[in-house]
């Protein structure tokens, strides 16, 4: 037996210099999670001002509040706060902008299109915070990690994400003896059933938010994946996207109009108010719109659970909302600490945006939940956390990916192949498309 | 006098004339002292700011987009390498890149057509006396002012797939089927009829441009030579083709030449109306560009795709401005 041989140690690489350094940041650091959870703001904020750059909301009244909160917080706390709204369409250009010029607001937020990890090494770590909330409300959803992790750091806070459950007439599928759409086969028959009596269903295939989102909840409940768990890899390529798309043209076929060759995101809202629709796979915005504009039919208007693709299985993808605060702002603290206090009040926001805004915190889905909660027909939603996933899953949102979807490859795979293009063309092209895509990124 | 003076030899070199003509010898010869060149140098001099304009505002950013499509360049980094031509090698392997190409192409020909027939015609009717007039021709311009989010939009509702006033008009006159009917058409969901619904919203947008520019042109033309060809017996068409288009033909060209390059890169109505869709049937570059290089990061890949509309305006610039100075002379 070999006598214990001794750890070589280095010289000692702790200089005076070193030594302050990790010392300051070690008080910075605690200081800060103190007071993180004492929720008290440090004096060092007061007088300064915070900028942070808003969408535009889908409910008007979720801005009213927000501007209203950030308002007051400001006040509480001696902080000049200006919000800014802009489409959530022109986020990426306008971060490109604000990141050109080293200037812009302190905080920016992403929707749908989230470039944490294009943007990362010039974003402020938010690690300490989105801890913090951990320990205080119970951790995060498993999902919530792909969208702002980068190397174990988070360099984004999501704040909420917005779900799309299926949404449909109940009058007539009990007039129809057609079962709850509880998988894609069921909602096929239904679709396939009330089209010719002149209610047929849609999903968009066209270049829009909705069309990235909801053909991909039925590609992954089918069983198929977009890149490998690490993301470095497409999987697109499989027998389940052929199984996929056999089915998804099947339901075109049979249940749609050429109209989701055209639409928008709000386009299947409007098909529901209109009494036209016999279900559609959407965000709660549907719902709220038929509420609004036609009460009849959203009294027979019901909301279901992801349907299951194979048996038990159900992903919804869902669009994604996200807080990021610049390395070049100059008043980080500030940030720090707003994000910190929205965290806080993420259910008032929920209550503010009607049920709109889903928590990515686990003790949020304590029933009932806000608005959701109280609602019969919108109790369901309180059960989509373990099933949700964002782009590229079961990988994380990758640059790679954030391409595709913004160059709408995956719905334009099956847009192809609903108008007529062989199935192995229409996977030929489209799997081309996202191993050019991820080619590039590798090579750069 | 001297002696030597007299005799018309050189002047005998007493100690102040030497002193004088050395000082003559010395002094530089300076390079605006003729009247040309102080008027060539007044000339650049009155040039400067247009070519300092020039420079800033249209080299410097080609420069810099050249710049950005021969490097690896992406929004989030302020540092790039060279990559060579690998970003338009990256284009020429995307058959999306060529069905933008071709749609640009067939989207600013078949525009400018009905730009400049359309134009010319409300142009002719402008011209006319009538009552109202100087407020009509004001009106006419209000497609070209109004901001391009709210007329598109306006447009977009109109090409609904199920609330479009266009299609319960022709449906109820009989034209088209009614709604849910296979005649029923979904305008931005058809590849041919999206390409068609976009061109059309960007010639109702400028071609009041183009009707204001011809209008210029026709008022500039001499009555007395117009009332000359009439009385030689042109018809009206003749007039138009012999003595109108060629006396305005600069004009012309210039407003060709403006309507070509804002046609080629609108970037708004595409991008608002469809986004590229139905499967990239109304993609065009400007729109690829954007999506690429700002909205995925790709900031070189998308100047790459952005800067082929440079080699497809070139020669036609070249031609026209040819033609043009052909002209003056």
């Amino acid at each position: 037996m070999n006598d214990p041989q001794p750890v070589r140690t280095g010289p000692s690489t702790v200089n005076r210099r070193k030594f302050l350094t990790a010392a300051g940041a070690g008080v910075a650091g605690g200081s800060l999670l103190t007071m993180l959870e004492a929720r008290q703001a440090p004096a060092q904020i007061k007088g300064t001002t915070l900028r942070i750059l808003q969408w535009s909301h889908f409910i008007p009244a979720y801005d009213a509040w927000y501007d209203k909160f950030a308002k007051e917080w400001g006040e509480k706390n001696g902080v000049k706060v200006r919000v800014d709204h802009i489409p959530h369409l022109d986020i990426p250009a306008r971060m490109a902008a604000e990141f050109a010029a080293g200037a812009g607001h302190d905080i920016i937020y992403n929707g749908s299109s989230i470039l944490t990890r294009l943007y990362y090494k010039n974003l402020v770590d938010l690690t300490d915070i989105s801890d913090a909330a951990a320990k205080k409300y119970g951790g995060w959803i498993p999902a919530a990690r792909s969208l702002v992790e980068v190397e174990g750091r988070w360099y984004g806070l999501p704040i909420f994400y917005i779900l799309a459950p299926m949404l449909y007439r109940k009058d007539l599928f009990d007039a129809n003896n057609l079962k709850y759409p509880d998988t894609w086969e069921l909602a096929r028959v239904a679709a396939r059933t009330l089209k010719p009596k002149g209610h047929p269903t849609g999903i968009a295939l066209s270049q829009c938010a909705d069309a990235n989102l909801f053909w991909r909840s039925m590609f992954w409940s089918f069983g198929g994946t977009e890149a490998t768990p690490s993301g470095d890899q497409p999987t697109i390529d499989s027998k389940e996207l052929r199984e996929f798309l056999k089915f998804a043209k099947a339901l075109f076929e049979e249940g749609m109009t050429p109209e989701v060759f055209s639409w928008d995101d709000a386009s299947d809202n409007r098909y529901l108010a209109s009494g036209i629709a016999c279900w559609v796979h959407d965000a709660i915005s549907a719902y709220r719109t038929t509420e609004d504009t036609n009460p009849p039919v959203f009294a027979n208007t019901f909301l279901g659970l992801e349907p299951q693709g194979l048996p038990g299985k159900r992903v919804s993808c869902a669009a994604p909302n996200v807080w990021m605060v610049w390395k070049f702002s100059k008043n980080q603290q500030a940030a720090k600490e707003w994000l910190a206090y929205l965290i806080d009040n993420d259910l008032e926001g929920m209550t503010q945006s009607r049920g709109y805004n889903m928590p990515y915190l686990n003790d949020r889905y304590k029933k009932p939940m806000p608005v959701i909660g109280t609602d019969p027909k919108l109790q369901i939603l309180q059960d989509f956390p373990k099933i949700v996933a964002f782009y590229g899953q079961p990988g994380p949102s990758t640059t790679p990916i954030q391409e595709i979807v913004n160059t709408f490859v995956f719905p334009d795979m099956i847009t192809k192949f609903c108008r007529g293009m062989a199935m192995e063309d229409a996977v030929k092209w489209g799997a081309g498309e996202y191993r050019r895509i991820y080619a590039k990124y590798k090579q750069a | 006098m001297t002696a030597s003076s007299s005799r018309g030899g050189p002047e005998a070199a007493s100690p102040r004339a030497a002193a004088v003509s050395i000082a003559v010898r010395a002094r530089p010869r300076r390079w605006f002292s003729s009247q040309t060149s102080r008027r060539l140098a007044f000339g650049y001099l009155l040039l400067a700011p247009a070519v300092l304009y020039v420079l800033l505002l249209v080299g410097a950013p080609f420069l810099f987009s050249l710049f950005l499509a021969l490097s690896d360049a992406s929004v989030a980094d302020t540092t790039a390498s060279f990559v060579g031509l690998e970003n338009f090698r990256a284009a020429f392997e995307s058959d999306v890149f060529y069905i933008a190409l071709r749609n640009s192409i067939g989207f600013t020909v078949v525009a400018a057509i009905f730009k400049g027939l359309l134009g010319t015609s409300l142009a002719f009717l402008l011209l006319q006396p009538f009552w109202g007039r100087k407020f009509i021709r004001g009106l006419v311009v209000i497609p070209f002012t109004l901001p391009i989010s709210i007329s598109v939009l306006g447009w977009k509702w109109m090409y609904d797939s199920q609330f479009s006033v266009i299609n319960w008009f022709l449906s109820r006159i009989g034209v088209i089927g009614t709604y849910g009917s296979a005649g029923w058409p979904v305008w931005l969901g058809e590849p041919h009829l999206a390409l068609l619904a976009c061109i059309m919203v960007n010639v109702w947008r400028n071609f009041p441009f183009s009707a204001i520019v011809l209008l210029a042109g026709f008022t500039s033309v001499p009555t007395e030579i117009l009332d000359a060809a009439r009385v030689d017996g042109t018809s009206f068409f003749q007039r138009f083709r012999h003595v109108v288009v060629p006396m305005i033909a600069p004009i012309l060209l210039i407003g060709f030449l403006f309507d070509t390059v804002f046609t080629l890169s609108d970037l708004g109505v595409v991008y608002l109306l469809t986004q590229g869709g139905p499967a990239n049937a109304t993609k065009i570059l400007p729109v690829l560009a954007y999506q690429v290089g700002i909205q995925a990061g790709a900031l070189g890949r998308g100047a790459a795709i952005a800067l082929f509309l440079f080699p497809l305006l070139l020669p036609l610039m070249i031609l026209m401005l040819r033609n043009l100075k052909r002209r003056e002379y």
